[in-house]
């Protein structure tokens, strides 16, 4: 009998610590699943081409979502991280007459000013994230077209095609620029003043304010860091497509960002920042839309997967969050 | 406050920085100019169609060069064909005189575009030209124009009412006489033998659907060598064409031809196959719209036929609400005869694809 009425509480224990577990380490245990059933049942899976294809694609998703880790780690959301990419891809065309640089330079410019806008409504003005980060969801889309005059355009500049489809020994170079980024990221998040800052706020704001942090500034900094990560994928992103194409480059990159931080560990309500875990979620999803093309089922499949894994993730917080 | 307003300040500034010392890499862009390219060409037979009269309709006469005439467009002019259409309309209208065109956009929002018309209606238009994003819906529009008789022409997409009643005509392509030219074009290019993918169109189109269905009806009834190995949706759009090829290439490498319903996912699949080291013609690739960015391709290989979807419906819009004003009858729906590019005429005619 005595072993039966511990069970009880030992069980409830366990479970607590298992989503925990899944929280933490589930999207790396997914990966490792789905690949062992992509071997299995995918023909030509284990690929040099496949592999980097998967992460050539990845790559903008991955970049775009460190912003986004960084921004729900302050207890926020980027709603405009797609339509910065969008104006940024609306930008470098209207500047390539002048050069590969000032274009990209004004590209990136172009993110750094929706993340000023975002983090000084966030910041000073005190409107919540999710509505501040909404008007340059839907207004910045309509400025990349009003900018690019509507229309898709052609890029035909080699230096600038290069940043999209050569390679550093083997490696393209969005990949690249995704890994050292990894680890630029994870060292601001572990290292420095700022990391460690935007943590405690988003852990608890108002003590961080008591204790003196300067919590404005560090808002404001977090939003330009994300717009210009959106900028640094909608760059890529534009080399990679050799077009600009503002109307449709960046759909939807919102929801994939925030899935991928999510379902990677970074919890909605801040205080924490999982840098790797969110390059795995953004991996798990690319894998997951891979997996569906290459066996021809339909992309609203796709997206179904995905909503499962976004809940079961969502669960697995939740549940950890109990503890 | 003063900083929303600095934000806001910032961000207009920025724009228009943006366009104000705007350096391009080049200035010609496809679609842009020459819309007056190649003109439509009604292709029924007008014996063969029940016609409409004007006195049938029951609209008043007008005259077209003082008289207002109203034109909504469906989607954004954000792709060749769109900004084709609408180039077309407005520079016809410029050339006949008619002083008094209004113009709408519904941003590919159908309650936008349905308010539209009846902002048009509201601002005294006597004939509405309209390039409807959907096929129904649209009989609150239908009555207020009839209670006012208003001819109406349905440009590219049919609405689904009674022709000389409802509305007065349909001027358009036949999808799926499009996806059986495309069918075609793929079976010469394959030689009637090997495995086939498709980029779809949006999903829930039935542009996408007639594509589809023409395409395939004809391959399984004169090509039945050719099997149709993968199908999934490019959106339409060129960077989802272009990633969808990536995976497709990878998983499917016996592929042997790939059918894209719009150019601009066939310049995806280029710039997918390009990447992936292919060389011109190892993947034959046929499409259908007949821009000049995918006609350009031809030559070189990269793609083999493209069916056209003539988008210039200006001239014989005009010339078919004109003849319509006249008392003349008109046939109730005008197929127009699209062209086709392949490597044996790409050359010559690139330049009047738009």
């Amino acid at each position: 009998m005595t072993t039966e009425t511990a069970a009880v509480p030992a069980s409830r224990f366990d479970r607590a610590r298992l989503l925990a577990w899944l929280q933490d380490y589930g999207v790396y245990a997914a990966i490792a699943a789905l690949i062992l059933v992509n071997i299995a049942i995918t023909p030509r899976f284990l690929t040099l081409e496949n592999l980097r294809t998967q992460l050539v694609q990845v790559a903008p998703v991955v970049i775009v979502s460190f912003g986004m880790a960084l921004v729900i780690g302050t207890e926020g959301v980027d709603l405009s991280v797609g339509s910065v990419m969008a104006l940024t891809t609306a930008l470098i065309p209207l500047y390539l007459g002048y050069g590969v640089v000032p274009a990209v330079v004004a590209g990136l410019l172009g993110g750094v000013a929706v993340g000023l806008v975002n983090g000084s409504l966030v910041a000073f003005v005190g409107v919540q994230p999710i509505v501040a980060t909404l008007a340059l969801f839907v207004g910045g889309r309509g400025i990349a077209l009003v900018v690019a005059g509507g229309q898709l355009k052609d890029v035909h500049d080699q230096t600038l095609l290069d940043l999209g489809s050569s390679s550093l020994a083997g490696i393209p170079l969005p990949v690249v620029v995704a890994a050292v980024l990894t680890v630029v990221v994870m060292a601001v998040v572990r290292r420095t003043t700022f990391g460690r800052r935007l943590v405690a706020i988003g852990g608890n704001r108002t003590a961080s304010e008591l204790s003196g942090l300067p919590v404005r500034r560090v808002l404001l900094l977090v939003y330009v860091v994300s717009g210009l990560l959106a900028a640094v994928a909608g760059t890529l992103a534009t080399a990679r497509l050799q077009a600009s194409d503002p109307s449709s480059l960046g759909l939807l990159m919102e929801l994939s960002a925030i899935t991928a931080v999510v379902v990677g560990g970074t919890p909605l309500n801040g205080g924490r920042v999982r840098v790797l875990g969110t390059v795995a979620g953004a991996l798990l999803i690319q894998l997951v839309r891979a997996t569906l093309i290459k066996h021809d089922l339909a992309d609203s499949i796709a997206q179904m997967v995905q909503a499962v894994i976004i809940l079961a993730a969502v669960y697995a917080a939740r549940g950890a969050g109990r503890r | 406050m003063t900083h929303r307003v600095r934000a806001a300040a910032f961000v207009a500034l920025l724009t228009l920085a943006a366009a104000g010392c705007a350096k391009s890499e080049d200035d010609k862009q496809a679609g842009a100019q020459d819309t007056a390219g190649q003109q439509q060409v009604a292709q029924t037979p007008a014996g063969n169609v029940p016609t409409c009269t004007i006195d049938k309709f029951g609209a008043h006469k007008f005259d077209l060069k003082s008289g207002v005439v109203g034109f909504s467009q469906s989607e954004k002019e954000a792709n060749p064909f769109r900004i084709a259409e609408t180039a077309s309309i407005k520079s016809e209208a410029k050339k006949l005189g008619i002083a008094n065109l209004k113009t709408t956009n519904g941003q590919s929002q159908f309650n936008k575009q349905i308010s539209d018309v009846q902002q048009l209606i509201a601002q005294g238009a006597q004939a509405l030209v309209i390039a409807p994003l959907n096929s129904d819906g649209w009989e609150p529009v239908l009555q207020q124009a009839a209670a006012k008789h208003i001819p109406i022409i349905t440009v590219d997409r049919q609405i689904n009412a009674t022709a000389c009643k409802d509305y007065v005509t349909f001027i358009g392509s036949d999808f799926y006489t499009q996806g059986k030219r495309a069918a075609d074009q793929m079976i010469k290019a394959l030689g009637g033998k090997g495995k086939v993918a498709i980029l779809l169109g949006a999903s829930g189109n039935n542009v996408t659907t007639d594509r589809t269905n023409g395409f395939k009806d004809e391959l399984k009834q004169k090509a039945p060598g050719i099997q149709i190995t993968f199908q999934q949706t490019g959106d339409f759009a060129r960077e989802k064409g272009q990633q969808v090829t990536e995976q497709l290439i990878q998983s499917n490498p016996d592929v042997g031809g790939l059918y894209a319903e719009n150019d601009e996912m066939a310049l995806g699949a280029v710039t997918a196959l390009k990447g992936a080291g292919k060389k011109a013609g190892q993947i034959k690739i046929v499409s259908v719209d007949g821009t000049r960015n995918a006609v350009s391709q031809i030559p070189g290989g990269w793609i083999s036929a493209v069916i056209e979807s003539n988008p210039r419906f200006g001239p014989l819009a005009f010339q078919t609400l004109t003849n319509f004003l006249n008392g003349e009858a008109i046939p109730q729906k005008v197929i127009i005869s699209d062209r086709e590019y392949d490597a044996s005429n790409a050359k010559q005619s690139v330049s009047s694809a738009y």
